[in-house]
């Protein structure tokens, strides 16, 4: 009787378990749930994110925002991990540059078939990088140019074209007190500072086909031999840049600039407050990245945008998109981050008027992001490398590029 | 015939060979999920072509080999790898060797010298690159600095920066990291050497060379055997060092095959080549332990 007594009430247990577990499910089913990998940017805080999470969910109570927040450096690898294992989030922060290749996957969806009008209207065009053959795929939400940063104790020129640099770094230069330029020459991430002086020379990575797809590579043109030549010729002849730059790079090399020593840099927008949390004894000041002369300003800017993987809470991700990108949040996460806004409202904000935004805004007019291919990271290494073997002397600037390029057509099948 | 058919499945299934393979069965499962499958599933891969999320979208047969043989520079990788792992493990033994038998005299303080060695064994390999990464910082560097004020090297070179100084570092890293792990191990066996030997060796004028040529290096053979394979295995595969004090650089000059794997397969999402490379390591390995196991049991034999 005992024993009969026990079966019944676990029976009458689970029972009730199983009936709560489905109104809850119910009640769920009900609610549609958005899942939202957020990269960790320097400067966002964590309560900047679950403020952001609550008051969304509180605005719309029948969607459930879940913001996950990700190491930026772990974001690609948890990524792909989801998307392998069939639970992509329905909302991620990505490198644009990595739009092609989840492209190519097929999980992405255009942005704007889920936004309203008002938010895409009010993206800066100059950010929508992510404008893939009339579709926007990726809606900006970090884009910044690169500059030219210096220090006002160490020199107040601000060059007009990188053969002026040369010569106001050869007066500067006083090691080991006074380096003139930081040139990181150890691989980091990508192949930016290659970029700074090859686009400074005119040069584009790929030849552009008619239908707007990316040809043959042309990093062996005149102008990248110019611009590999110039650097070797600042790093090893002229002797302006830091010691040991073969083996910075750029975690290691910009704390030189901090510390007063280096008098230029080419920089990202974090350099203000990169300055002021490492003790700069300084204030840095700002101009753009000079062309050579007889060419057109054109600095790199890397963009970050916020990609829509294919689902079915796609309208509910769309309304959290036109939520965030408001100026109450956005501009704050702007702000926090140190980027200039993307958005066309909160660019006008007072706080975006300092002589640092000033010239990051002038930089974004003109500026150029990375070829959007599948294949950049491998191409970027190649091309790195082809970089250095000059800096060692292992071969002239022609013979590394005309390498780089035939290693790269060969990669894409060109 | 039935006799013996009977007399067969009654040693394979009688009531203590159930319990064994019961007790066996987690380990079984376990080996099976988490160690062949990736392995089988690699070496599949290398003859598929793959797409971005590593999954197999067509058989290629041995094109993906060939392609990855058919490089110049996967020869020089692979050669790289293997001088890195020869000239890595015959360091970390003698080094080894020779602390072990400085830890293995009688002295005072001699407990704590074998706690002080331990410690680049105990830290965890990526916490000791970096810090290896900041010693050897070309401008505010220990290295060079001592090097600078001692009046050695008065410009000393960019030890990450030039091809061959940085195999050097790095060599040096891995190496540094593992002659602790060797010299314990060597010394665990020295002191299982009866002192016997030695007192009877001594009476009869036996000088020290001949104490370690004769008694000590016969006592431990089997236990530096096993240390070497263990070490080459691990020094093979020796990912971190590498690729927290160059990432391969400068100009691929410290790639090995480890390296070049994580490269194809998490940076360039190339995972046929990575699983191409792989294969190739797992082969090389694997030979490796057959000989060194061949050797170990022929002289258990003996």
């Amino acid at each position: 009787m005992k024993r009969l007594k026990l079966v019944l009430s676990i029976l009458i247990v689970l029972l009730l378990a199983a009936g709560l577990a489905f109104a809850g499910g119910q009640k769920a089913a009900e609610k549609q749930t958005v899942t939202f990998f957020w990269a960790e940017y320097d400067g966002l805080t964590e309560d900047y994110r679950a403020s952001l999470q609550d008051a969304f969910n509180a605005a719309h109570p029948d969607i459930d925002a879940d913001i996950v927040s990700t190491d930026w450096d772990l974001m690609y690898d948890k990524l792909t991990t989801s998307i392998a294992g069939g639970k992509p989030p329905e909302l991620s922060v990505i490198g644009t540059r990595w739009l092609l290749e989840l492209m190519t996957m097929d999980v992405v969806d255009e942005v704007t078939q889920y936004l309203s009008k008002s938010t895409v209207d009010n993206i800066a065009p100059g950010a929508m990088e992510a404008k893939l053959k009339g579709k926007l795929m990726g809606l900006p939400v970090a884009a910044g140019a690169r500059i030219l940063a210096y220090n006002p104790n160490l020199t107040t020129t601000v060059p007009k074209t990188m053969e002026e640099l040369r010569e106001v770094c050869l007066k500067v230069n006083n090691p080991p007190k006074v380096y003139a330029l930081i040139m990181p020459g150890k691989l980091h991430t990508e192949l930016t500072d290659f970029a700074y002086y090859f686009y400074a020379a005119g040069g584009n990575f790929f030849k552009m086909e008619p239908d707007g797809s990316y040809g043959k590579c042309t990093v062996n043109s005149p102008e990248g031999v110019k611009a590999l030549s110039f650097m070797n010729k600042l790093a090893q002849e002229d002797k302006v840049v830091q010691e040991g730059y073969l083996g910075l790079d750029r975690m290691d090399s910009h704390p030189l600039f901090y510390t007063g020593k280096v008098a230029y840099t080419f920089i990202g927008a974090w350099v203000e407050s990169a300055a002021k949390n490492a003790g700069a004894p300084f204030q840095p000041k700002y101009g753009q990245i000079p062309p050579f002369a007889g060419q057109k300003q054109k600095p790199l800017i890397i963009t970050d945008s916020i990609a829509m993987f294919k689902g079915t809470n796609l309208e509910a991700a769309g309304t959290f998109l036109d939520f965030f990108y408001k100026d109450e949040w956005k501009a704050k996460f702007d702000e926090a981050i140190g980027f200039p806004p993307v958005t066309i409202s909160a660019g006008k904000l007072p706080q975006f008027q300092t002589p640092l935004y000033k010239i990051l805004g002038e930089a974004a007019l003109n500026a150029q992001g990375w070829p959007l291919i599948e294949e950049w990271a491998e191409c970027s290494n190649i091309i790195f490398n082809a970089q250095i073997e000059v800096h060692l002397g292992k071969k002239t600037p022609q013979k590394a590029l005309d390498d780089a390029a035939a290693a790269i057509d060969k990669l894409r099948g060109k | 015939m039935a006799d013996a058919s009977i007399s067969l499945k009654q040693k394979l299934w009688n009531s203590e060979a159930r319990l064994a393979y019961l007790l066996l069965l987690p380990a079984v499962v376990v080996l099976l999920t988490f160690m062949f499958y990736p392995i089988v599933y690699v070496l599949l891969m290398a003859f598929y072509k793959t797409n971005k999320l590593s999954r197999m979208v067509a058989f290629v047969g041995l094109r993906n080999f060939t392609s990855e043989m058919s490089d110049p520079e996967f020869w020089v990788i692979t050669g790289r790898s293997m001088l890195w792992t020869t000239l890595a493990v015959v360091t970390k033994t003698l080094f080894g060797m020779i602390i072990a038998l400085i830890l293995n005299v009688r002295y005072t303080g001699r407990k704590i010298a074998r706690m002080l060695f331990i410690i680049p064994w105990a830290s965890a390999v990526p916490i000791s690159s970096m810090l290896w990464r900041w010693v050897y910082h070309p401008v505010y560097g220990l290295l060079n600095h001592t090097l600078k004020v001692t009046g050695l090297w008065s410009t000393p070179t960019t030890w990450l920066g030039y091809p061959i100084p940085a195999f050097i570092a790095c060599i040096w890293v891995d190496i540094w990291i593992g002659i602790p792990f060797m010299a314990l191990v060597f010394l665990a066996g020295m002191q299982a050497i009866s002192e016997d030997l030695y007192e009877s060796a001594s009476l009869d004028g036996v000088n020290w060379w001949q104490k370690f040529f004769f008694i000590t290096l016969p006592g431990i053979r089997h236990i530096v055997l096993i240390a070497t394979l263990l070490s080459c295995l691990w020094t093979f595969n020796d990912f971190n060092t590498i690729y927290i004090l160059t990432m391969g650089g400068p100009a691929g000059a410290t790639d090995i095959l480890i390296t070049r794997i994580y490269q194809n397969a998490f940076k360039w999402l190339r995972f046929d080549r990575a699983a191409v490379m792989a294969f190739v390591t797992f082969l090389i390995l694997t030979g490796l332990s057959i000989i060194y196991s061949r050797v170990y049991f022929k002289e258990e034999r003996l």
